[in-house]
This record gives C-alpha cells, structure tokens and sequence, in this order.
C-alpha cells in the first residue's frame, strides 16, 4: 500500500488547462496590487499609536488590574488594511511575533520564541472551494499561489515566498466569478487566504479510501464494572446515521481481554458471530472480508451486535488485558485499507505484546523533586503507531481508569498515527456522572465530527526563514512533511523556526500550511492557509507585536518536550528563565525606564502571570499531589490542543455572575447576553454573597459563596436556599426565569463555538470538591508554589543577579 | 468466557489460516477514454498482493492515457506474471489486472457485468464531471461482482454466462510493454518531425539573414560608385 506522499504534495504540476468552476465565493476587495502594496510598507515606517500603546511600559509591581475585561483579541499585525482584510484568521494560524524580526541577531535580543500555532482542519462555516484543472503553484518552491504574491503583469505572477517569476496559465486568466478575461489578481485564489482545492489525480497514489471505522473495546471485568460499554454502544446506536461518510463506509468490531475477539458481520447472517483468536502471541485474523463490512449493507448485524454487546460480558471474570495483541490485529485487519481505530482502554495492559508495569509510586505524588516515568516504558506502541501511520491508520485513544494505566507508554500510540487521546479518570457510569456526562457529550462530538484520511501537511515559509521542530500528534516524514494518517478538527500544531537569511531586502513575511487530505466522501482535497506578517528592524516594534498567548502556548510546548528529554525542574526552571531574560532585554533595551520596580511592555505584561499559570498546571506542578496518569494526559492535551483551548485551561476565565446586567450587554438574534467583565484569579475576587463561574476549556465549576443571595438559588438553580443545594449538581435546569434566561443565555454563548463541551459542576463553598474549583486560582498562593506577586519579586531577584 | 453458541473459537493451529491465493483480480479501473479520467477504481485487496502491485497500478495508468478512439475494444495484454483486461464502451473503459492464471472467460464476464450496472447507473453523467474519481462509489459495487467471481463455487454456477460471452478467442492479445512502448516510438517521431520543423525552421532564419546581407552589399558597393562619381564630378569638373 502506497504511502510515500511526499511526492504528491510536493509535485504535481499539470500543465493543460480545460474547464474551471467555482463554488461559494464572496467578492472582497480588489487585490492590492504592488503600488497599493509598496504604499502598505510605507505606512511601517512610523510608530503607530497602536504600537506605541502596546509598548507603554507597565510597572508590574504596581499595578494590579493587568487582565483586560473581556478575553482579548490576538494583536492585529501592522499591515495595510487591504492585506489585513485578506489576512488568514488568527483562529487557525498564529505567530508568536506578529512583527517578524529581520535578522536572528534581533530576534536573539528580543529573548522571544518564534514560532507558528496551527490549527489548519477547525471548522469553518465558510470555504471557498476550487475546482480547477490547473492548482498554480510556485514552479520551485511549490507554494500555492495566494492572495500575497505579485503579479508583475497580466501573465507573470511573482512568488513571495521564493521570489520567483511564475507564468499565470490560462485557465487562471479567466475569472469564473466575474465572468470576464484578463483578471487574474480577482480569482478567488489571491482573494482568500484559506480557500480549498478538488485535487487533480496527481494528488493521489492509490484510489481514495473508503472511511474505515474500527472499534477496539476493552471487556474484561475491570470495563464491564466501569459500565463504559453501555454508554459507547447506546451513543454509537444513537450516531450511526451521523458518521461521516458515503455509501462505502466500512465499520467493524474487536474486543479483547485475555483473548481477542472478532465480530463476522457479514451481510446475510441472521445474527452477528463471534470469533475467539486465543493465540495472542502471534495473533491472526480468522477471516478476511467479513470483519471490516459495509454500513449500509449491515446496518442491523451491526445494530444487533450494539444492543448485544453490553449483555455478552456482564458475568465476565478475565481480569487480564491483551491491549497489545488486539491493536496488532486491528494494524492487521486494516492495512488494505487505512483508516481509524478507536481503542476503549481501562486499565494497564497484562498480557501478550506490550505488556506494562505498574510504574508509579503514590508515595511521590506531590514530592517536590524530580518526577519520573514522564515517557514510554516500551517502544512497542510507538513501533506499532509508526507501521499504523505507514498504513494510513489513525489510532485514538479513550481511557477509562480509575488506575494507574501508564498513559506515557499507551500515549504514543495515537501520537505517532496522528490520533487524539481522551482520559476520564476514576470513570464510573454510576458513581461518576459527571464523568459519564462528560465521556458521553465526548463521544456525541468524535463520532459525528469531520475527519480527513491519509492526510499529508506540509509548513512553506519565505525564504530566510526555517522550521526547525514540530509540536502535536503526527509522523515527520522526511524533513518538513507531517504524516497525518487521519485529521481531525479539533487538534492544533505548533513549530518553531529560526531565522537563517537576513530579511532585510523584504518587508513581509509569509507563511503557508497546505493540508492534502481525502475526505469521508472519497474526494481528495488540499486546505492551504498563508498568514502574512511584516518584518521589522526595531527592538521596541518587535516587543510591541508580541502575541502573549501564542508565546504561552508555545512556551508549553517547548516545556513538555524539556521535561521529557531532561527533567521536569529543568522544565520548569526553563519557562521562569523565559521570563527574566525577555524582561531583562526589555529592560537593556529601553532608555527611560526607572530601575526601581518590575517593568514589561505593555504587550507583555501578562507573560508573568501566564508561566505561573503554566508552572500550576497539572503537567508542570511540583509539590500538589498529581496522579502520574493525570500529569500525562494533561501533557497531550497541551502538546495537541488549538490555542484558545490552552489559554483557557492554563488561565480559565472566572466572572461573577449573580449580579449580571444589560449594561453593555451583547444583542445577538432577540436574546440578551449579558458581559461581566473577566475577574482575576485570586480567592480575594470572590464573596461569600456572590456566585462565580469558571470557565477552564473541558470543565466549568459554578462556585456558590455561603450567603449567596436567594433569588439566584432559586431562580437559576432552582432550589429554596442554599443548605437545600446538593453537592453533586451537574448541569443547571432550564427554568422560565428571566434570572435564568439570563445565565444561561451567558453560558451557551461562552459554549458557542466550542466543540467539546465542557463537564459542569456546581460547587458550594463548603463542599469537599472545592479544592478542585480553588487549585485554578492560580494567582494565589498555595503551600508549595507562589502567588503571583511572590512571582513577580522572584523574578525582579533573578533579573538583578 | 461464558458458553455462547453465537461464538466460534480459533485454537492456535496453524492449519486454520485462510490464505487467499490463486487466481485473483487485483485491480480495477473505470476511465473516461477521451482524457484518462478515472471514475471509479477498487482498492487492493490485501498486502500479500501489494507486492509491486505499485509498478502495474502505474502501467495501468499509463496504458489509460494511451487508449483512444482507434483502441481495440476488448483487449488482453500481458505483463509478466499478471494480465490486463479492458473493454471499452461508450467512452469509457473498463480495465482489471488480473492474476495470469485467471480464466479470461471470468475475466471478460466480470468487465463486462460492471459494465451493464456502472452505464445503468452513471452512464450519462460521464460526460460531464472533471473531479477524478467522481463515482468512487461504485467501488462497493465492484468489490461485490468481484468476489463472486473470484468464489469458486459461484463459479461452477457462471457456466451460463460462459454461453453469452461469444468468442472470447477473437479477443486480442499483445504484451503491455509492446503497447507502451509502441506509444514511446510514436512519441519519438512526434519529436523528430518537430526537431525536424524547428531545423528547418532556424534554416529559413538564416537563409533570411544571409540574403539581407548579401543585399546590403550590393547597396553599399553602389554608394560607394555613387559618391565616388560625385567627388569626381566635383573635384575634376569645377
């Protein structure tokens, strides 16, 4: 089976040109042309006033009120407007510095990380789509034309990656749009910058697969006690219609404890057989075209064998778990095809190939010194996700434990095959429902959610610049392509670069991610994205464009991987040196500072805030009792989330909101959604007689103070008082109060373009699950870390040595 | 495990692997002959067949662009250990690499039933897509004949279509390599005679130049008479 795409995204270029046809557009501005563009750069020269706000020194040491009131938008990079209008939106693609830094020697000043955040597959509700014989690429670097190259006249376009001359072909001269000849600077190609191609079959090696669903299930008694397989097979009964895919979808099941189990769905059996295979050191498949069958044509074996399944193992004693040998049958059962597997997993494996030990030492939990067993215990998982990703199979992993289940080692098998990992700790159907919420509005996403198939990426930037490590869940095959065996929404990437050439004889700079992919439908596409940013000379504008999430986002990304070569101290001592040294080059750097107290520009003056933030995290915290397990996912979870998911967990949002009102309220279609500003997160902000809502991405705690006023008890959560509460509420009821309209007009607006749903608690002041609402108040002190003003004289100390 | 009378157990015995081997089609394409587009196409069947099932997956793709008009319409070629075999109609081809040992007989039958349902069903779009692979859905169909013919007692029942398919004998027969190659000398007189054209093209330029040359000659030798005459008209006379 083929696999070497690099080829293909690299290559194929068509030369004839015959028909073009254009779906969904929308008519923007006219391209700016190289007047129009030499007139934005001239615009670069002066200090903007914007600039000049983003730069104003900010005494850290005294003021306090440094959160802006609502969540704050990326820094707008200093381009014309024209080029800012056809800009790729930061929600998919972010630079750490929106101002580019000229050389390395400057970017070495500035002590900031360059880097690029990437979320190239997010749903978007608007794409233009380009079908067209001709893909104009850049003839040696093999960018796609974009709304940032120039065209010198009619027929010769000009790279702005590699500057070279390109010839505009024909078909490009005809604008389907307009209808009209002689346009080619008004295709929607240089209109858009994240517009999506039909691929040609230059694009393809092998015929576009089928979507390929394989479910990998845990049955031994520890899963059957946890009831996680009434809820998959219902949610799965429930959402079968809605898989992505045509009318080759092909689905199939395998279960496993101390054996492995087959499910013979062949169409025109009366019921579903099952197959044992007890050999699991050189586990085999029993037979070949009737395990992976067609939907359509076995909807009800497949629907029987669901409301089936949860019945067959309720008396199950095979304590033991053959996780190893099961994924080497499903590599087996799928390697003609590719495709996903989804593997339920509730406890550490036991038996056959990849078997693992019980490494942790609860003793060490929240010891302060180093934490040990952060990587794999075997190379088994991330072999066998290697031959998977080769194989153009996807693994994703959901694990439901209460144990320890080495997560580093089992990890590696969805982050090599480009999968996604879901852990809900201590899962129970019926002791835990919040967790059985949560793992079942999960499920509801990731079964319904768009997914892409044998998927290559491949990062260009302009010339001088160089991508030098990457960061998420894939395969880096040769170089720079990233091997995607599947592609999901909902999972970011991050890169860092470096400068090499001098960019001195250029002003922008730009970047393009291409993403070649075959959708559930059997068509092959590319999504291209190209951001474009201006290249500075100046220390003080390369401080004032910093983007302080992207650098957060990034920072952590560099501090996993630290943590996992060297030492988790080393982790931690790297981001709090991050810190010192940028704000010390500030501080060289600037001229009219007093040299008394804490100074950032104002660009950066959340930095501080937000690598405490990230030292508080489960992934990097020393000292609070953290399960291994916990440490880890929360590790993946910073290595492959998009970055507004991170921000949110590493610094949640927390708003009061008992007292909300219409002052400044958003009117969105007839509903009133009210906007309490954003409060810090310090137990100083909250009040006994308040309620408070933190928002942390995956989970929403609603915290009610002991006198918290009556109206809202009753009217939002609809109990009497507060002594009447329970502790365990986990959703807020739908009440025909205007109190509650109100709040939850609020919530879903927060939930709005979210796609995981978060899990809900309420949680009263003097209930024992408050521990978990205050461990996010991170600006707070607690026995074995600093508060944030601690933070900020430990770091002025480490500037002065 | 509980006693199920749903479930069948595999002891670790060897002998109970089932390996498919024999005679197997192990790909087949459906595409428009005008200009090579693929409609439809079946994955490989599994990985003891991918062995260099890469370089025939390319001779088929090559040997599409060669097709046309003027092609035979039912046609067999071989490629060593393998067999091609195509029929084309009303426009488009249908084409399976197949074991050797295949009976062409099957082969035909099976090319032929795909052609009756994919014409049925998608014939008259044909003419007008341009993304590749528009009827990939079609896969499910194919997969389907294909292993009914491929199941050998499903064969002993074809033995009424072996009556339909009149003279499978007739049907030619050449080597895969002949025919691409045969393309290949084409397209090497295809750029002698246009090496040939820009020869004669340069022979025009200079014949051009050389005649401008030669007239510029005359025009300077009769200057220089000319003025020759006047200086001595003017010297000698006055």
């Amino acid at each position: 089976v083929p696999n070497s795409y690099e080829s293909l995204e690299g290559g194929g270029y068509s030369g004839t040109s015959l028909r073009c046809s254009l779906r969904h557009l929308n008519a923007r501005s006219p391209f700016p042309s190289l007047s129009e563009l030499s007139s934005a750069l001239g615009g670069l020269g002066g200090v903007s006033e914007l600039e000049a706000e983003t730069l104003r020194p900010v005494n850290l040491l005294q003021e306090r009120n440094i959160l802006p009131p609502k969540r704050a938008p990326p820094p707008e990079p200093n381009l014309s407007n024209d080029l800012r209008k056809v800009n790729c939106s930061p929600d998919t693609f972010r630079c750490t510095l929106t101002n580019i830094p000229q050389t390395q020697a400057l970017l070495n000043k500035a002590r900031l990380p360059l880097g690029l955040l990437l979320h190239p597959f997010r749903d978007l509700t608007q794409l233009p789509v380009i079908t067209s014989n001709t893909i104009v690429r850049c003839r040696s670097c093999r960018t796609y034309i974009n709304p940032f190259v120039s065209f010198l006249d009619q027929r010769r376009w000009k790279c702005n990656l590699c500057y070279r001359v390109n010839d505009v072909p024909d078909e490009f001269m005809y604008n389907p749009v307009t209808r009209s000849y002689g346009e080619p600077h008004k295709r929607p190609e240089v209109q858009n910058s994240t517009v999506e191609f039909i691929a040609s079959s230059d694009y393809m090696l092998r015929p576009p697969q089928p979507a390929v669903y394989l479910f990998l299930l845990d049955v031994s008694h520890n899963a059957v006690e946890s009831g996680y397989l009434n809820v998959f097979c219902q949610s799965l009964l429930d959402n079968l219609e809605k898989l992505p895919g045509d009318t080759r979808t092909h689905i199939g099941f395998v279960t496993f404890d101390s054996t492995v189990h087959f499910y013979n769905l062949q169409e025109g059996l009366s019921q579903p057989q099952m197959l044992v295979v007890s050999d699991i050191d050189d586990v085999f498949i029993p037979t070949h075209d009737s395990l992976l069958v067609n939907l359509k044509e076995s909807k009800e074996l497949v629907k029987d064998l669901l409301n089936a399944l949860p019945g067959m193992f309720t008396h199950t004693r095979e304590t033991q778990s053959a996780l190893g040998p099961a994924l080497q049958a499903a590599y087996k059962l799928m390697s003609p095809t590719g495709g996903r597997v989804t593997v339920f997993q509730t406890q550490l494996p036991t038996l056959g190939a990849g078997l693992l030990q019980s490494r942790e030492d609860p003793n060490l939990r929240s010891s302060t010194k180093n934490v040990l067993h952060l990587g794999p215990a075997t190379d088994f998982y991330k072999k066998l996700a290697l031959d998977c990703s080769g194989q153009q199979i996807g693994v994703d992993l959901f694990l439901l434990s209460s144990q320890y289940s080495d997560l580093a080692s089992l990890a590696c098998v969805s982050k090599y095959s480009a999968g996604s990992v879901f852990y809900y700790p201590s899962f129970h159907h019926i002791h835990n429902t919040a967790q059985k919420q949560k793992f079942q509005k999960d499920l509801q996403r990731y079964l319904t959610r768009k997914i892409g198939f044998e998927a290559v990426m491949r990062i260009r930037c302009t010339k001088g610049l160089s991508i030098h490590t990457f960061h998420g869940n894939f395969f880096v095959r040769s170089t720079d392509l990233l091997s995607l065996a599947n592609v999901n929404p909902d999972s970011g990437f991050a890169v860092q670069m470096s400068i090499e050439e001098s960019l001195a004889d250029t002003s922008l700079a730009c970047f393009q991610a291409a993403l070649l992919y075959t959708s559930s439908k059997g068509k092959r596409r590319i999504r291209v994205h190209t951001l474009c940013l201006p290249v500075v000379s100046q220390l003080s504008e390369v401080f004032a464009g910093a983007d302080i999430q992207a650098i957060s986002c990034l920072l952590a990304n560099m501090a996993i991987d630290r943590s996992i070569s060297s030492s988790l101290s080393d982790a931690r001592d790297a981001l709090v040196n991050a810190v010192v040294d940028c704000l010390t080059a500030y501080r060289a750097n600037g001229s009219n500072i007093q040299p008394s107290g804490l100074i950032a520009p104002a660009a950066l003056r959340l930095f501080p805030l937000y690598v405490l933030a990230l030292l508080k995290q489960k992934a990097l915290r020393t000292g609070t009792s953290t399960r291994l397990d916990e440490r880890v996912f929360s590790m993946c979870e910073l290595k492959s989330q998009p970055l507004q998911q991170i921000m949110r967990m590493v610094h949640p949002d927390l708003y009061r909101i008992d007292n909300m009102t219409e002052q400044a309220a958003l009117h969105l279609n007839d509903s009133v959604i009210p906007q309490p500003p954003l409060l810090q997160l310090t137990a100083e902000k909250l009040t006994r007689e308040g309620a408070f809502l933190l928002d942390c991405g995956s989970v929403m705690y609603l915290w009610v103070g002991k006198c918290c006023n009556e109206t809202f008890i009753r009217d939002v959560l609809g109990f009497q008082n507060y002594a009447s509460l329970p502790s365990n509420m986990t959703e807020i009821p739908e009440l025909q109060t205007t109190y509650s309209e109100r709040t939850r007009a609020f919530i879903s607006w927060l939930l709005e373009s979210r796609t995981f749903l978060p899990a809900f608690h309420v949680v009263k002041d003097d209930a024992s699950t408050k521990t978990s609402f205050f461990q996010h108040l991170v600006e707070d002190r607690t026995e074995s870390a600093f508060s944030y003003y601690e933070f900020l004289l430990h770091i002025q100390q480490q500037m002065s040595k | 495990m509980q006693s199920n009378n749903r479930s069948l157990h595999f002891k670790p015995e060897r002998s109970r692997r089932v390996k498919t081997t024999g005679d197997m089609v192990l790909l087949t394409m459906i595409v428009r002959v005008a200009d090579s587009l693929p409609l439809a196409a079946s994955m490989q069947e599994d990985e003891q067949s991918g062995r260099d099932l890469q370089r025939h997956q390319s001779q088929a793709k090559q040997l599409c662009r060669k097709l046309n008009e003027q092609s035979p319409a039912r046609c067999t070629l071989e490629a060593g250990a393998m067999a091609f075999h195509y029929v084309i109609e009303k426009g488009v081809c249908y084409l399976a690499l197949c074991e050797a040992g295949f009976p062409k007989k099957l082969a035909f039958a099976y090319l032929e039933d795909l052609e009756g349902e994919f014409s049925e069903q998608y014939g008259t779009k044909v003419p007008s897509v341009s993304r590749p692979y528009s009827f990939i859905e079609f896969d499910t169909y194919i997969q389907k004949t294909k292993k009914s013919y491929i199941d050998s007692r499903a064969r002993r029942n074809l033995g009424s279509v072996n009556s339909e398919l009149h003279d499978v004998q007739r049907i030619m027969v050449a080597n895969i390599e002949e025919v691409l190659q045969r393309g290949e000398a084409l397209s090497a007189l295809d750029s002698k005679a246009s090496n040939l054209s820009s020869l004669s093209k340069k022979y025009r330029s200079d014949a051009k130049y050389l005649n401008t040359r030669s007239t510029y000659a005359k025009v300077a030798a009769g200057a220089v008479i000319f003025i020759t005459l006047i200086v001595y008209v003017r010297f000698w006379w006055l």
